[in-house]
């Protein structure tokens, strides 16, 4: 009878501990409906995952947040950026074969948030969709545009990355593939924060992902790259 | 020993049997508990709501005074306005304390989707208020306080882009002071939305109410972007006293302004209260069913237990128990089942109400913000005074099949 009481006793305090409480941590971002979204991007779906990524959980999860600041090259906001965010990495499956990595993340446009998603490729980490959950802006219609999405379509981190030396070494390199976006024809002036924003949310994003996901494979790129921004800067 | 020592030493001969007839008095406790807090934390909650509406009246347009009324609790569209000259024949009444105009209006949300389809959109409530009069009705309101909130103020009664965003909507759109936030309206009598950009400039502390989730900006401001100039959703009155006499009273002297109706936000009480009625009768029949289903199996348990030992108890009596103390035996034996079924059920609604909580606010979404289930030590305690009770009536009859055994028919029963 004392086992059985104590099991009883074991329970009750396992539930209450894991009983729903309100966090007052920060937002993260995540579909509004994964089943639909995931089947929309991935028409060969039979499963997907979703892992809930947090910084705070990593081992030097202070480090990663720091380099995190330093990839995206400008301050990540206190508050809806902050340090223990979670972010929502989707793994979409056919079958036992993983199929893709979407994953979405907050940024502040000029006249609200916008959430910002890609779908990568497992084995490449190429963008293979951007699209926007959230947008509200004058140039909406024209950054939500297929053609202007189109654009990211082949990307990956390694080009932010070498954008960042073509831009200290080599400027107007053909090769840029990153110096080659541009926003879309139409889009008013007032809505050129959105792009901007969108522009970072897209780097943040692949930041998170390639830490998440792709076990930082693309760092050395990054490395190589402001190696070469420095020894430029530093010549007189 | 003493009785209840031996009766608990009899229980435990059964652990399983023991276990399972207690688990079941369990399950109509935390059923019967569950269904006291809700009633206790859903009436509570519809007072909470109202309470953070800062009025106890409300004067709106001619229509459902309930439908309307639960919108500004929850928020959603479809509402029906009122001229603004009403406020203006209303607020010089001698028993108004306090009067607050609102317009209430719909912002639409850019829709995007991932399927390059066009999307279904959502929606921001922008509430165009009276600043120094909705502070007087709401005095808890607060700014956040924090890097990026620190200068929050109220907008200038004619500022035309400014707006305070309520701690819900800063965070959902991610805005803090002095951040531009954009705004899709279409205007009366148009079809295309109109994008509007205002400054934020304060963010509210969370109330707890829907004032957290809504968009504020003067009040003329929004019948401006709206196409609803000179009219308002509701006005919002405290009666320096209030009572149904002096309520009669102030309805009986403004009803007859064409268009409009005066509602007492004890009615809409009464009616939210009772539109879960129903639901709360359904719960109540199960509890009841429930329970009474525990003291069938509880009476059976015992019932069985005495036939299982009815050699025991033939031999207790032949050595000199008296009937009143073999009665007493399974009476406690009874008592404790129920009383540590009754424990268990308290311990399993208070648990599960977070649970419990949710799943009711997905099965009755009709606009309060505060928590449904509320269990209260009152509550546990007459949940285990009445377990108490019908583990001694349903002991009745056991025990005394028991006490009333012959002791050599008893023994040569057993054998």
């Amino acid at each position: 009878m004392k086992t059985i009481m104590r099991l009883v006793m074991g329970a009750a305090l396992a539930a209450l501990a894991l009983s729903p409480s309100r966090s007052a941590a920060a937002v993260g971002c995540t579909l509004s409906n994964p089943a639909r979204d995931l089947k929309a991007l991935y028409p060969e779906m039979t499963s997907y995952r979703e892992d809930v990524k947090e910084l705070p959980k990593f081992p030097q999860g202070r480090e990663l947040y720091e380099a995190l600041q330093a990839r995206v090259g400008s301050d990540l906001d206190p508050v809806y950026e902050a340090f223990d965010t979670p972010y929502t990495l989707y793994s979409v499956f056919k079958g036992e074969a993983r199929l893709g990595y979407v994953h979405g993340v907050n940024v502040p446009g000029r006249g609200g948030v916008i959430q910002v998603f890609v779908s990568a490729d497992p084995a490449t980490a190429v963008i293979s969709r951007l699209f926007f959950q959230r947008l509200e802006s004058p140039g909406g219609a024209a950054l939500r545009a297929k053609e202007t999405r189109a654009q990211f379509t082949g990307l990956s981190l390694a080009d932010f990355y070498k954008h960042d030396y073509y831009a200290a070494v080599e400027p107007g390199s053909a090769t840029d593939k990153v110096a080659q976006l541009k926003p879309p024809a139409e889009l008013p002036e007032t809505a050129r924060p959105d792009w901007d924003a969108t522009l970072r949310g897209l780097r943040k994003n692949l930041i998170l992902l390639d830490i998440f996901a792709f076990d930082r494979r693309h760092e050395p790129v990054y490395q190589r790259a402001e190696e070469a921004r420095k020894k430029k800067e530093s010549k007189p | 020993m003493t009785f209840t020592t031996f009766a608990w030493r009899n229980l435990t001969r059964r652990p399983v049997r023991t276990l399972l007839t207690s688990g079941g008095v369990a399950l109509a406790v935390a059923v019967a508990v569950s269904l006291g807090g809700f009633n206790l934390g859903y009436k509570r909650a519809i007072d909470g709501s109202i309470e953070q509406l800062g009025f106890q009246v409300m004067v709106m347009a001619k229509g459902c005074p309930y439908e309307a009324a639960t919108m500004m609790l929850k928020g959603g569209t479809g509402l029906l306005y009122l001229p603004e000259n009403a406020h203006t024949k209303i607020k010089n009444d001698p028993d108004i304390e306090a009067i607050t105009p609102i317009f209430i209006g719909i912002a639409e949300k850019q829709g995007s989707s991932i399927d390059d389809a066009p999307a279904a959109s959502s929606f921001t409530i922008l509430s165009g208020v009276d600043a120094p009069s909705f502070r007087v009705m709401k005095p808890w309101l607060a700014f956040k306080k924090g890097p990026g909130y620190d200068s929050g103020r109220w907008f200038a009664p004619d500022a035309t882009n400014e707006v305070v965003m309520g701690f819900e909507a800063a965070e959902y759109e991610q805005r803090k002071v002095g951040d531009v936030l954009y705004a899709s309206i279409t205007p009366n009598g148009k079809t295309a939305p109109v994008m509007h950009a205002f400054h934020v400039t304060g963010v509210l502390e969370r109330s707890g109410s829907q004032d957290d989730g809504t968009v504020f900006l003067p009040l003329t401001t929004a019948q401006r972007i709206f196409g609803r100039e000179g009219e308002l959703t509701i006005i919002g009155i405290k009666l320096r006293e209030f009572n149904g006499i002096r309520m009669r009273e102030f309805e009986g002297r403004w009803m007859s302004i064409p268009e409009v109706q005066v509602v007492s936000l004890e009615q809409v009480k009464g009616a939210l209260v009772s539109l879960v009625g129903t639901a709360q009768t359904m719960v109540a029949a199960v509890a009841v069913i429930a329970i009474i289903v525990a003291v069938i199996g509880v009476i059976n348990a015992i019932l069985m237990s005495v036939y299982e030992r009815i050699g025991e108890i033939g031999i207790m009596k032949a050595v000199g128990a008296a009937r009143i103390q073999v009665f007493r035996l399974i009476w406690t034996e009874t008592l404790l089942i129920c009383l540590a079924g009754a424990i268990s059920g308290c311990l399993l609604a208070v648990i599960t109400a977070g649970a419990t909580d949710a799943a009711l606010r997905h099965l009755l979404n009709i606009g309060v913000t505060q928590g449904l289930v509320r269990i209260t030590p009152g509550l546990l305690g007459g949940a285990v005074l009445g377990s108490v009770i019908l583990g001694l009536l349903a002991g009745i009859w056991p025990a005394r099949r028991a006490a009333n055994l012959h002791p050599i028919e008893a023994i040569r029963a057993n054998e």
